[in-house]
Parts: structure tokens; C-alpha cells; sequence
């Protein structure tokens, strides 16, 4: 070892820095620009790694690993490690309508009643809670159901001529149920008026800086949908099935609706796909294992996760707190935490790889 | 209607001229459009018929000096064309643009396959 007569210098720390890969980006994390601040002082070596995303999977893992390796540097004392996040846009967004919203990420399904809206509300809350900006807005304008779930229903206030979107469970979030008193019966939009109502909710709103903007689609294939695609380049979608929509064929409409779109897939969560048992805890497959996640490898589209069919998940949504804030360490809430960081990682993907386009 | 990957994907988009736009596309293929012919391609419902198909603009109908005014993305998937006419209503996909691609080779094919 040679090494030892070697005063220790950046250079010596970056390259075994360089030995720490991003698993979802695959490269290193020198390469990849996320190591900054570096500093030696005598023994005493501090560093941030600043991630694309604080919801990252594998977080605590990378810090771990370079710790480790700049220790074992012969002539190092100690080391520092600030983990930072700095979300990326999407190459087109920041030139359109909602320039300071990083990502748009849509909620999908083909079946109503799969479970798209608690699950839309629990992503976005974990990713919020993980320290990142997140707005939701309901594009439900049919049947509104984020307002119960995040149990505010008060009229939004207004400023500038812009809707002050409401506050709960850390996350801004806009309801067509917040702007009408919804009776029991669904709203009924003649044509071109539902594209304005969901416009409304989209860009009359004060959102401020947000890393993601999650939009809880109404079910099946329609307005909404084409209405969000034509108004703003989202980062991609997320498709939410149950065990019963047999081998996926109830979403291929929804899939190729966002093909058309060229929206990206970015992932598939099979909901109530297994039972908790309230008593013991233990796993109950009720509906056989792992046909989304067949599917979604035959398919080619990322796998993000299981959600348990769980009667906390539904109580806690009657409450008006979703589940991962109110008991968030509920096994439930453990795996929608998982998802959310595994959807996370799927935008940062996107956004490294995608190539920015604009009219010359 | 599978195509090649990449077929329906932009990697360039440039305007040339008032009068003409290049695609250049992901598997490589490139498309010159004249503006005037896109304009009489217009997919919008007052140029054509939504239930029959039929189309109520033809390229014919279109004075050959027209102009773009203004180009536009759509979401990620279209462009949106204003014209010096002052029409802006045809949302042209990337897919129908392919389709719409004048090249000998394109046009060949495209005979071919209707
Ligand atoms: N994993 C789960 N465990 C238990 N109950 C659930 C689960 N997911 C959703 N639910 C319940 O199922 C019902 C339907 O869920 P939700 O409203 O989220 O579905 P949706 O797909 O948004 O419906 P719609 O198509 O009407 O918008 C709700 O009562 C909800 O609390
Ligand atoms: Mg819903
Ligand atoms: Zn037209
Ligand atoms: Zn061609």
C-alpha cells in the first residue's frame, strides 16, 4: 500500500466515491454531479450526495456505502455525509403553464372503484412526507372524493385571482368538490364545460413550487384524460388494478389511451391484492399471487408494487387522514411508503433519460 | 398499427421557414412538410367530418402563400398549428404526422397499405 504516504486529497475521496453507484440511474454518483460541497480538514472529510429525489429508495443504502469506503482511506478520520434531494423537471414542463411544477404524475386505472383515488392520496402523502413538495389535485370532476378523504371541505380562498389550494396530510390539493357543494348525485358537465371545470382546477390554482403534482384521474378512458395531455407535458402515469381485472385486459384501453397520448407508463400497483388478517396479521393471497406483476413484466412496464386489502386503509380514508400519516407504521403504510419511493425513482428515470425537445 | 420504435417519437423538431417544418424522427427517418399541405390535412372537426371521416378542407382549398404563425407543442404527443389564415384549432399527433410524412418512400407505402 502505497497509499498510505499520500496526503489525502479530493481527488483521492472522489475516486472512491466513484465506486458508489445509483442503481436507478446506473452510474456513478461522481458522474452523475450529486457529490458536492466536498471538504478535508485535517482527518475530517465532509461531503453532501444530493439526490433527484428525498423519496429515494435506496437513500440510506448509498450513504452507507460511501461512508464506508471514504473511512477505509488511510488517513481519514472521520466522515460527514449530508444527504440532500433536488427533484428534476421533466425537460418540457418548465416552459409551459405550471413552470414551477416540476412533475405531473397521473392516476389511472380502467375499472371504477379499483382503489385509484386512496392510493393517489397515500402516494402523494408519503412523498411529502419524505421532505419533497407535493401537490393533488382531483381530476374527478364527476365524483370528487379527495376532499372526505383529506377531510377538508371548506370553500378554497382566493388570491391574485388565483384559488389558494387547501392544505392537509403536508400536501396542497384542489377539488372540483372544494368549488361545489356536491349533493349525492355526480355532476353532470356538458361537453367542452368539463374540459374548462378540470382547466380551472388545474391552472387557476396558486400551487407554488412543487417536485410532483399528483392528479387523481376519474375511471375508464375520457375528458379528463385527453384534457390533461393536451395541457401539460406530463412526466407519465400510474396504473392502478385489482386482482379481478384478469391479467390486466380491463387497463389495455387505459394503456393504450396513454400510448396515444405518448404519456409514459411509469408504473403498475396492484390494490387489494392480498389480506391482512385483522387478528394474527398474517398474509392471505385471496385472489392468487402476482398477476399484475406478470403482467406488467410481460408488458414491459415497471411493477411499483402490492397494496393489502386492509380495513384501516378504508377507515382512515372515511377519517379523513390517509393512512401513512395517521399510523405510519402500519405494515400498510410501510408498503405505500415503499411504492411511493419506487414510483419516485421511476420519475427521476424518466427525467435523466428523457431527451428535451423544443420547436427550433 | 405496429411501427418501428422510435417511428412516432420527434427527436428534432424545426420549423425552416414560414412555409416549411422538419421532423426529424427517432429511428432516424426525416419529414419536410409544406405548410400549405398540412393546413389542407387539418384533422380538426370543421375540416373534417368526426363521424364519416370525410374531409371538408381539402390541400386545394388552401392558397398556396399561407403560413405558419405560430407552432406548438401539445402535451408530449402533437403539435398545434396557427395559420396565417388565422385557423388553430387541428391538433396534429406525431402519429398522424408520420403518417402524413410527403417522402417518395413514405408515399409509397402509404399507397400500398390504403
Ligand atoms: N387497499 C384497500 N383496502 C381496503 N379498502 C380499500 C383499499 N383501497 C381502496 N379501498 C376502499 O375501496 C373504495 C374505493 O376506493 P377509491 O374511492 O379509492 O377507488 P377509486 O378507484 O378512486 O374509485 P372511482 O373509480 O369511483 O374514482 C373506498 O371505500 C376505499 O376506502
Ligand atoms: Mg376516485
Ligand atoms: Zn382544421
Ligand atoms: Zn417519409
Amino acid at each position: 500500500m502505497t497509499a498510505q504516504n499520500t496526503p489525502l486529497s479530493d481527488e483521492r475521496v472522489l475516486a472512491e466515491l466513484r465506486k458508489v453507484n445509483d442503481p436507478d440511474l446506473q452510474k456513478d454518483i461522481v458522474t452523475l454531479g450529486f457529490v458536492r460541497n466536498l471538504s478535508i480538514d485535517g482527518g475530517a472529510v465532509r461531503f453532501d450526495i444530493n439526490l433527484t429525489t428525498p423519496a429515494c429508495p435506496v437513500k440510506d443504502q448509498m450513504r452507507d456505502e460511501a461512508e464506508r469506503l471514504v473511512e477505509a482511506i488511510p488517513g481519514v478520520a472521520t466522515v460527514s455525509v449530508n444527504m440532500t434531494a433536488e427533484v428534476q423537471s421533466s425537460p418540457q414542463m418548465a416552459k409551459g403553464a405550471l413552470e414551477n411544477v416540476r412533475n405531473v404524475i397521473a392516476v389511472g386505472s380502467g375499472k371504477g372503484g379499483v382503489g385509484k383515488s386512496t392510493i393517489a392520496v397515500n402516494l402523494a402523502a408519503a412523498l411529502s412526507g419524505s421532505g419533497a413538495r407535493v401537490g393533488l389535485l382531483d381530476g374527478d370532476i364527476y365524483g370528487p372524493s379527495l376532499p372526505i378523504m383529506l377531510g377538508v371541505t371548506a370553500a378554497p380562498d382566493h388570491a391574485d385571482g388565483k384559488i389558494t389550494p387547501r392544505e392537509s396530510a403536508g400536501l396542497r390539493f384542489m377539488s372540483m368538490g372544494l368549488l361545489v357543494k356536491t349533493p349525492d348525485q355526480p355532476l353532470i358537465w356538458r361537453g367542452p364545460m368539463a374540459h374548462k371545470a378540470f382547466q380551472q382546477c388545474l391552472f387557476d390554482v396558486a400551487w407554488g413550487e412543487l417536485d410532483y403534482l399528483v392528479v387523481d384521474l376519474p375511471p375508464g378512458t375520457g375528458d379528463v384524460h385527453l384534457t390533461l395531455a393536451q395541457s401539460v407535458p406530463m412526466t407519465g402515469a400510474v396504473i392502478v388494478s385489482t386482482p379481478q381485472d384478469v391479467g390486466l385486459q380491463i387497463s389495455v384501453k387505459t394503456l393504450r389511451m396513454f400510448e396515444q397520448t405518448k404519456v409514459p407508463i411509469l408504473g403498475i400497483i396492484e390494490n387489494m391484492a392480498y389480506y391482512i388478517c385483522g387478528h394474527c396479521g398474517a398474509k392471505d393471497p385471496i385472489f392468487g399471487e402476482g398477476g399484475a406483476r406478470r403482467a406488467a413484466s410481460e408488458m414491459g412496464i415497471p411493477f411499483l408494487g402490492e397494496v393489502p386489502l386492509d380495513m384501516a386503509i378504508r377507515s382512515q380514508a372515511d377519517l379523513g387522514t390517509p393512512i401513512v400519516v395517521a399510523d405510519p407504521e402500519a405494515a400498510s403504510s410501510v408498503v405505500l411508503r415503499q411504492i411511493s419511493e419506487q414510483l419516485a425513482a421511476q420519475v427521476s428515470i424518466r427525467n435523466y433519460n428523457a431527451p428535451v425537445l423544443e420547436i427550433e | 398499427m405496429a411501427s418501428a420504435p422510435g417511428a412516432t417519437d420527434p427527436a428534432r423538431i424545426k420549423k425552416i421557414s414560414n412555409q416549411e417544418l422538419m421532423i426529424v424522427w427517432q429511428d432516424g427517418h426525416q419529414s419536410r412538410y409544406r405548410g400549405p399541405v398540412l393546413r389542407g390535412q387539418c384533422p380538426c372537426a370543421t375540416c373534417q367530418d368526426e363521424d364519416t371521416g370525410q374531409r371538408l378542407i381539402l390541400p386545394i382549398h388552401v392558397p398556396d402563400d399561407l403560413e405558419f404563425r405560430r407552432i406548438e407543442m401539445v402535451g408530449r404527443y402533437a403539435l398545434q398549428f396557427e395559420w396565417s389564415d388565422g385557423h388553430r384549432t387541428g391538433i396534429y399527433s406525431f402519429e398522424l404526422l408520420r403518417r402524413l410524412c410527403p417522402c417518395a418512400g413514405c408515399r409509397a407505402g402509404a399507397s400500398v397499405r390504403t
